[in-house]
C-alpha cells in the first residue's frame, strides 16, 4: 500500500494536465477501494484448490496470481494472495468459492474487519 | 501582396476561415451569421479547403461536434449568433473547461424575446463567464484580423482555450466595406500547424476525456483554467504584436483614441467606436478634450492597463450595448472594477444604447458628450444608469 | 455636410436596390477609393419601400450610420416620388438620379425641387429591352457614372462591373449588363 501512497497524493493544480484529461490509461488500478471494506475475506491456502473462481468473480481484481503446477506437473496459475488495497469486502469470493459451497472446508473465510 | 477588396463582414470571416483551413466546421444557420457558413460551404464544395463540414440539427450539436472533433485532435471552427449561441450554452462551458481551442465567429445579435435579429451584445455578454476568450471588432478589418490571430492564441500551450471573435450583426456582418485580405501563404505561415494535445485518436497514448471530477479536484481544474485565462492576456498581446510586425496593423488589448490628455472619455465596444471617433475628431476641433477607450479583449479583461489608461481623465461614460437585468451593464461593471484601485479615480456612469439594433447616430453621440460635460461642470453624476434613445423618458 | 461622398438609394423590395448599392461600391472600390454599402436592415418584403446607402472616401470610412444628408439620391422606383422619406436631408447641392420615362423638368416639379441637379434615365425600359424584365440596377449605375464622373468614369465602371458580374452571372448576361450600363449612361437626360 505504501508504494502507491505518492500516487494517491492529491495533486496541486499546477500538476494537472489541462481540461481534466486522464492521461494514464487504466488508472482505476490506482484507486484504493480497500478503504470501503467492513468484512475481510481471508484466503486459506491449505484448503484452496486453485480453481480461480474467486479471481474470475472479484470485481476489483484483488486476487493476485502466481505460476504453479498441478499434481501431475502441468503448468497452471495459482492464487498468490489477496491485495487488500483493492479488496472492498464485497464477499463475492466467499460466496462463489466451490470449496466453501461444499461446506466441509473453508478456502476463503469472511471475518469482521473490526477484530 | 494583400488584396484590397469590398466585402461584407460575414464574407471576410469566411475568407479568414478559408485561409485557416480548419479540419472540421460544425454549424447550424442563424441570422445574421448564416452567410459566414454559406460562403464557407462554397469553399468546401469548390475544394478550396480540406474541411469536413458537418451540418448538424441544432447549435447544441454544433458545439458538441466541435468539441468532439477538437478532442480528436482537429482544428475546429463554427459561427453563430444570439439564440443560436444560447442553445450551445452547456457546451460553451464544456469546450472551455475541457480546454479545447475551438474558434467561433459570433455575430452579435439581440436575445429573444421579442424576436429581434438586429445588433446588440446580449449574446456574447451573457456568455462572458463561460470561459471563452472574447475579442471584439470595430469593423470588417478588425474582425478578420482577430480571426487570423485567434488560432494562434487559442492553440498556445499556455492557453488552450476557445476563442470567440465578435462583430456587430448587420452593421458589420451585412455591410460591404473596404478592407485588406492578406495573402493565403503568409496567413498560413503566421498561423502555423495545429498541434493536438492529448488527442483521443493518439492510440499510442490512450487518454480519457470528460471524466467525473468531484470535491477533491474540480477546484484545482478551475484554478488551472483561470491561470490559462491569465496567460491568455500576455499571449493575445504577443500574438497581436507579431501580427503587427507581419501585416502592419497594430492591435492592443484595448485601443486608446485621443486619450492621452482627455478629460472626458467614453468606453465602448465594437462598431459604435467608429462613430465615436468621428464625433471626437469634431469635438477636438472645437477644443474639447474628449477621448475613447475601445475594448478589444473583454475576456480576459485587462483591468490593470485600463485602470492606468483611465486614471488621468476626469469623467468616464461607459456605453453598454446589452443589459444585465437588475444590474448595471456588464462593461460598466468591469470598468468600475478596474477603476476602484486606480489613482485619481474619475467620475463614472453607465449608458445603455442600441438594444435590438436601435440606431445610434452621430448626434446621439454628441448628446452623450454634452451630458458628460454637464456632469463634469457640475462635479457630480446625476444619473448613474440610463438607457439612451428610449421613448417615454 | 459629411466628409464622405454619400448616396441614398430608394427602391422597393425585389428590385435589386441593395445589390445595386453593393455592386456600385465594389466598382468604385476598383478606383482605389474606400467604400461602404449597406441597406436599412429589416424584413425584406417584395414591394415594400427600402433604402440602401453608399459612402465613398479617399480615406477610412469609420461610420456605419444611415446617410442623412446624401450627395446623391438614386430613385430606383419612380412610384416612390411623393413619399416623404425621399427628400429628407436634401440641400441645394443634392443630385438626383431617377429611373423614369418622364422628362427631367416634369420629375423636378413632381419632387418640388428648385436648383438641384436632376438626371433621368429610362432604366426600366432599357432593362426590358435587354432582359425582357425590369431589373434597373445596371442602367442606374450607368446613369450614376454620367451624373458623377468624378466618382467613377464609364470606362472604369464597365471594366469593374465586368469583373464583378463575372463572379455572379453567366457570360452572355455579363455582356448584357455591360450593355445596360452603357445604355443607362447614354440615355440620361437632364434640365
Amino acid at each position: 500500500m505504501s508504494d502507491k501512497s505518492d500516487k494517491y497524493r492529491l495533486k496541486n493544480w499546477q500538476e494537472l494536465p489541462p481540461g481534466g484529461v486522464i492521461t494514464e490509461g487504466g488508472n482505476a488500478a490506482d484507486y484504493e477501494t480497500g478503504t470501503w471494506r467492513t468484512w475481510r475475506p481471508v484466503w486459506k491456502e491449505e484448503n484452496c484448490i486453485h480453481c480461480l473462481t474467486c479471481w474470475v468473480f472479484c470485481p476489483e481484481e484483488a486476487f493476485l496470481l502466481k505460476d504453479g503446477k498441478t499434481a501431475s506437473g502441468k503448468d497452471r496459475k495459482e492464487i498468490k494472495e489477496i491485495d487488500y488495497f483493492y479488496c472492498k469486502g464485497c464477499g463475492l469470493c466467499v460466496k462463489e468459492c466451490p470449496v466453501n459451497k461444499k461446506g466441509k472446508k473453508v478456502a476463503v473465510e469472511f471475518i469482521r474487519e473490526e477484530t | 501582396m494583400p488584396k484590397t477588396i469590398a466585402i461584407t463582414g460575414n464574407g471576410a470571416m469566411a475568407e479568414a476561415m478559408r485561409q485557416i483551413n480548419p479540419d472540421v466546421v460544425a454549424a447550424f444557420p442563424i441570422t445574421p451569421s448564416t452567410q459566414v457558413i454559406e460562403d464557407f460551404a462554397k469553399f468546401v464544395s469548390d475544394g478550396k479547403v480540406d474541411t469536413e463540414l458537418i451540418t448538424v440539427e441544432s447549435e447544441h450539436s454544433a458545439m458538441s461536434a466541435c468539441i468532439g472533433a477538437s478532442v480528436a485532435g482537429g482544428r475546429v471552427m463554427t459561427a453563430t449568433s444570439s439564440n443560436g449561441m444560447a442553445l450551445m450554452w452547456e457546451m460553451l462551458y464544456i469546450a472551455a473547461s475541457m480546454r479545447q481551442p475551438v474558434l467561433m465567429t459570433l455575430v452579435n445579435r439581440a436575445m429573444s424575446a421579442p424576436i429581434n435579429i438586429h445588433c446588440d451584445h446580449g449574446d456574447s455578454m451573457g456568455a462572458r463567464d463561460a470561459g471563452w476568450i472574447q475579442l471584439y471588432a470595430e469593423n470588417h478589418q478588425e474582425a478578420y484580423d482577430n480571426m487570423i490571430m485567434a488560432p494562434v492564441i487559442a492553440e498556445n500551450m499556455d492557453v488552450r482555450l476557445p476563442v470567440m471573435v465578435c462583430m456587430d450583426g448587420f452593421l458589420i456582418s451585412h455591410s460591404v466595406e473596404t478592407m485588406q485580405i492578406e495573402e493565403d501563404g503568409k496567413v498560413r505561415d503566421f498561423i502555423g500547424e495545429h498541434t493536438a494535445l492529448n488527442s483521443i485518436l493518439d492510440f499510442d497514448n490512450p487518454v480519457s476525456w470528460g471524466a467525473l471530477d468531484l470535491q477533491d479536484y474540480y477546484i484545482e481544474h478551475r484554478r488551472g483554467q483561470q491561470e490559462a485565462m491569465n496567460n491568455a492576456a500576455a499571449v493575445v498581446a504577443d500574438v497581436s504584436k507579431r501580427f503587427g510586425d507581419q501585416f502592419g496593423r497594430k492591435y492592443e488589448l484595448f485601443e486608446s483614441y485621443r486619450l492621452d490628455d482627455a478629460d472626458r472619455v467614453v468606453v465602448a465596444i465594437n462598431s459604435v467606436a467608429g462613430e465615436i471617433k468621428e464625433v471626437i475628431d469634431e469635438l477636438r476641433e472645437q477644443g474639447e478634450k474628449v477621448g475613447l477607450l475601445k475594448i478589444r479583449m473583454f475576456r480576459p479583461f485587462p483591468y490593470t492597463g485600463i485602470a492606468k489608461a483611465l486614471s488621468g481623465c476626469k469623467i468616464v461614460t461607459v456605453m453598454d450595448r446589452s443589459t444585465s437585468m437588475g444590474a448595471f451593464g456588464p462593461l460598466f461593471g468591469e470598468i468600475s472594477n478596474a477603476l476602484y484601485a486606480a489613482d485619481n479615480r474619475p467620475l463614472i456612469y453607465n449608458r445603455t444604447y442600441g438594444l435590438g439594433g436601435r440606431e445610434m447616430l452621430l448626434d446621439d453621440i454628441k448628446d452623450v458628450f454634452a451630458e458628460s460635460k454637464e456632469y463634469l461642470d457640475n462635479g457630480k453624476v446625476e444619473k448613474i444608469f440610463d438607457i439612451l434613445n428610449v421613448r417615454g423618458a | 455636410m459629411s466628409k464622405y461622398f454619400e448616396i441614398r438609394w430608394h427602391g422597393r423590395g425585389g428590385q435589386g436596390t441593395v445589390t445595386g448599392a453593393k455592386s456600385l461600391a465594389e466598382a468604385v472600390q476598383g478606383t482605389g477609393k474606400h467604400v461602404s454599402a449597406f441597406p436599412d436592415y429589416g424584413p425584406e418584403r417584395r414591394g415594400a419601400p427600402l433604402r440602401a446607402f453608399n459612402r465613398f472616401s479617399d480615406g477610412n470610412i469609420r461610420i456605419h450610420t444611415p446617410v442623412l444628408e446624401p450627395n446623391v439620391i438614386m430613385i430606383v422606383d419612380p412610384t416612390l416620388i411623393g413619399t416623404k422619406p425621399l427628400l429628407s436631408g436634401v440641400n441645394d447641392n443634392t443630385i438626383f438620379v431617377v429611373n423614369t420615362e418622364k422628362k427631367p423638368a416634369e420629375i423636378k416639379k413632381a419632387l418640388g425641387l428648385d436648383g438641384q441637379t436632376l438626371y433621368t434615365v429610362p432604366a426600366n425600359s432599357i432593362s426590358y429591352r435587354l432582359f425582357k424584365r425590369e431589373i434597373p440596377n445596371s442602367a442606374m449605375m450607368g446613369a450614376f457614372a454620367k451624373a458623377c464622373p468624378e466618382i467613377i468614369s464609364l470606362e472604369m465602371l464597365t471594366k469593374e462591373a465586368r469583373h464583378i458580374f463575372s463572379h455572379l452571372l453567366a457570360e452572355h448576361l455579363v455582356e448584357k449588363n455591360i450593355e445596360a450600363i452603357k445604355c443607362g449612361y447614354d440615355e440620361v437626360q437632364t434640365v
